[in-house]
């Protein structure tokens, strides 16, 4: 498009000032990780050396804090279709014109607005072991309160734990995410469909799925990075013990407790190049051309 | 009718129609019955705390179901909340940390955001490319060298280490571009031919059509930096400098991790302004006429 007395440098201006806190607090660091993963770093002196892979090599050979993390980090990508699952189920709950939707749309809300830190405070209570959970079990259910796991401190159970609070604190925002995407699905096509005899099930499956396509893109895509991306949740309520260790909290373990900043950043990178292959995948799976457009 | 006998018809369409309008009123009754139970799930950690927190006797709050009614209800624990926590201090910390971040989130995306949506230029294309990339990689991981940087700088312990590296929001930035793309090209054409510059055509036409996206940018923006616990706990260091995300959770798992009463008093203190600027705000992102 022609646009008379508009010129690119009017462009650079308005976009210059973003792009240079962009480059220096986002993409450098970015770039800077990529370098680092494939040197030793030596902080006090502020040495560098090239090691190759050594270490990648070195997260492949440490079976006992990098394993575990990996693992642990794949089981946390179970919270994405549950998230997905209730939030989608919520906001069709919530959608229509009914008295008193707002306030519940309200009430699930209200946990997103709540710090992470301030939430575990709360739920580290409700988890202790003789906190309410277990009280609310023995009373409703009659368990023995000496047979209720220690939720927090239990390798068993803590990476559950930690990840139904994970769930709690943000079905809420995908909720919303929903809700806003359900608004835009057209209304004449829906009565068309009820007119046909299509029944809610139908209408769900090709009406309303194939309409919000791209809001369940948009949502499962930022979800899946959340999940993958799970520190700060596991840092307030388990401090990385009882085997709940991440991949993000192995890489400031091994920077800041370990001083090697090569191996952390080495763990960076794969994680990044997974964030984007996952994201890659779900494009393919749910984008455009994807299963809800074509069928199942 | 006269008599309370109905004929075999009669009454079988009465059973008919009752069914009917029970069948009707289903999966209404499963609706709300369903949201009950989710709200119960959701908030029952919530209203344990409130009524926890009021409870000036704290024999009770582990007993189920007794706990989810105030035993002696009080202040006493609020009252040694505000003496024993420096609370006034946190909160002025977060409320400048939020607002400066807020502010200066607002002031680099809008412009940006304009750029990409209204004009064209070399680069456009891989630049927003670059920034779809990075909403897709954890920020997290941004951290060790964004410590190094300000290390380096010196500036580590300070108000401004929390809040620039947080200031550049890809996020705003696509939001915004979305904003200004919605807006119809006409009225934009119209003051570009009547001689506007491009910075009056954002500040006097553009961002008064784009005010809701603004308005969601600015509350999104707000409540992430309000509620950021990590990076800040990373780099502060003195207590009188953190915001209250940091502070509250350290104090309470801390020197006063062994009284439940203050940690729940203060998570109750901790809450509120949250949960009254969402009050206030909701209707921006919740509400049925968003769009509108």
């Amino acid at each position: 498009m022609a646009m008379p007395g508009v010129h690119q440098r009017h462009a650079w201006i308005m976009a210059s000032p973003f792009l240079l806190f962009f480059a220096v607090f986002t993409v450098w660091p970015l770039l800077f990780n990529g370098w680092l993963a494939f040197h030793d770093f030596h902080l006090r002196t502020g040495n560098t050396l090239w090691n190759g892979f050594a270490n990648f090599v070195a997260l492949a050979e440490d079976d006992s804090t990098f394993h575990p993390a990996v693992k642990n980090s794949a089981l946390f990508l179970l919270t994405v279709p549950v998230i997905q699952i209730c939030a989608l189920a919520l906001a069709l709950l919530l959608n229509p014109d009914k008295p008193l939707l707002g306030t519940f749309r309200v009430l699930f809300y209200t946990p997103v607005v709540i710090a992470i830190s301030i939430g575990a405070l709360v739920w580290r209570q409700i988890l202790m072991p003789d906190g309410m959970l277990t009280w609310i079990g023995a009373t409703l259910l009659g368990v023995d309160m000496q047979q209720m796991p220690d939720w927090l401190n239990d390798q068993r159970t803590a990476l559950w734990s930690v990840m139904a609070f994970f769930c709690w604190k943000h079905i809420g925002y995908y909720m919303v995410l929903y809700l806003a995407g359900l608004q835009a699905v057209p209304k004449t096509l829906l009565e068309a469909a009820t007119l046909d005899g299509a029944n809610y099930g139908m209408r769900l499956r090709h009406v309303v799925f194939p309409a919000i396509q791209p809001v369940i893109l948009l949502s499962t895509l930022l979800c899946t990075i959340s999940a993958l991306r799970a520190f700060q949740e596991i840092l307030v309520m388990t401090g990385g013990d009882a085997d709940t260790q991440t991949v993000p909290l192995y890489v400031f373990g091994a920077a800041i407790f370990g001083l090697n900043f090569g191996v952390a950043a080495a763990a960076a990178l794969l994680l990044t190049l997974v964030c984007l292959g996952l994201a890659w995948l779900q494009w393919k799976w749910l984008g455009e051309d994807g299963l809800l457009r074509r069928g199942l | 009718m006269s008599s309370t006998i109905l004929t075999p018809n009669q009454s079988l369409r009465c059973i008919l129609s009752r069914a009917q309008r029970l069948a009707r009123a289903t999966p209404e009754l499963a609706r709300y019955g369903i949201l009950l139970a989710m709200t119960m799930l959701t908030l029952f950690p919530l209203v344990w705390v409130v009524s926890s927190a009021l409870s000036t006797d704290t024999g009770n709050i582990w007993h189920f179901p007794s706990a989810f009614w105030p035993t002696r209800p009080g202040f006493f624990w609020f009252e040694r909340v505000l003496a024993e926590i420096p609370f006034g201090r946190y909160l002025i910390n977060s409320l400048g940390i939020a607002i400066i971040t807020t502010v200066f989130i607002a002031l680099l995306a809008i412009p940006c955001g304009y750029a990409f949506a209204m004009i064209n230029f070399r680069g456009k294309t891989p630049l927003l490319t670059l920034l779809v990339i990075t909403l897709m990689i954890p920020s997290e991981l941004s951290m060790i060298p964004n410590y190094l940087t300000f290390s380096r700088l010196g500036l580590i312990d300070s108000y401004s280490s929390v809040i620039i590296p947080n200031l550049a929001s890809a996020f705003g930035v696509l939001l915004m571009k979305q904003a200004f793309q919605d807006l119809p090209r006409e009225v934009l054409e119209a003051a570009r031919i009547d001689g506007a510059g491009e910075w009056q055509l954002l500040w006097h036409v553009a961002l008064p059509m784009a005010r809701p996206m603004v308005a969601t940018l600015l509350i999104f923006s707000f409540v992430q930096s309000w509620n950021d616990y990590f990076w800040p706990s990373v780099v502060l260091k003195s207590r009188e400098k953190m915001p209250l995300a940091v502070g509250i959770f350290h104090d309470l798992t801390g020197p006063f991790a062994v009284s439940t009463g203050m940690i729940l008093a203060a998570v109750i203190l901790a809450i509120i302004p949250a949960l009254l600027l969402f009050a206030l705000t909701q209707r921006f992102f919740i509400s049925r006429n968003a769009e509108n």
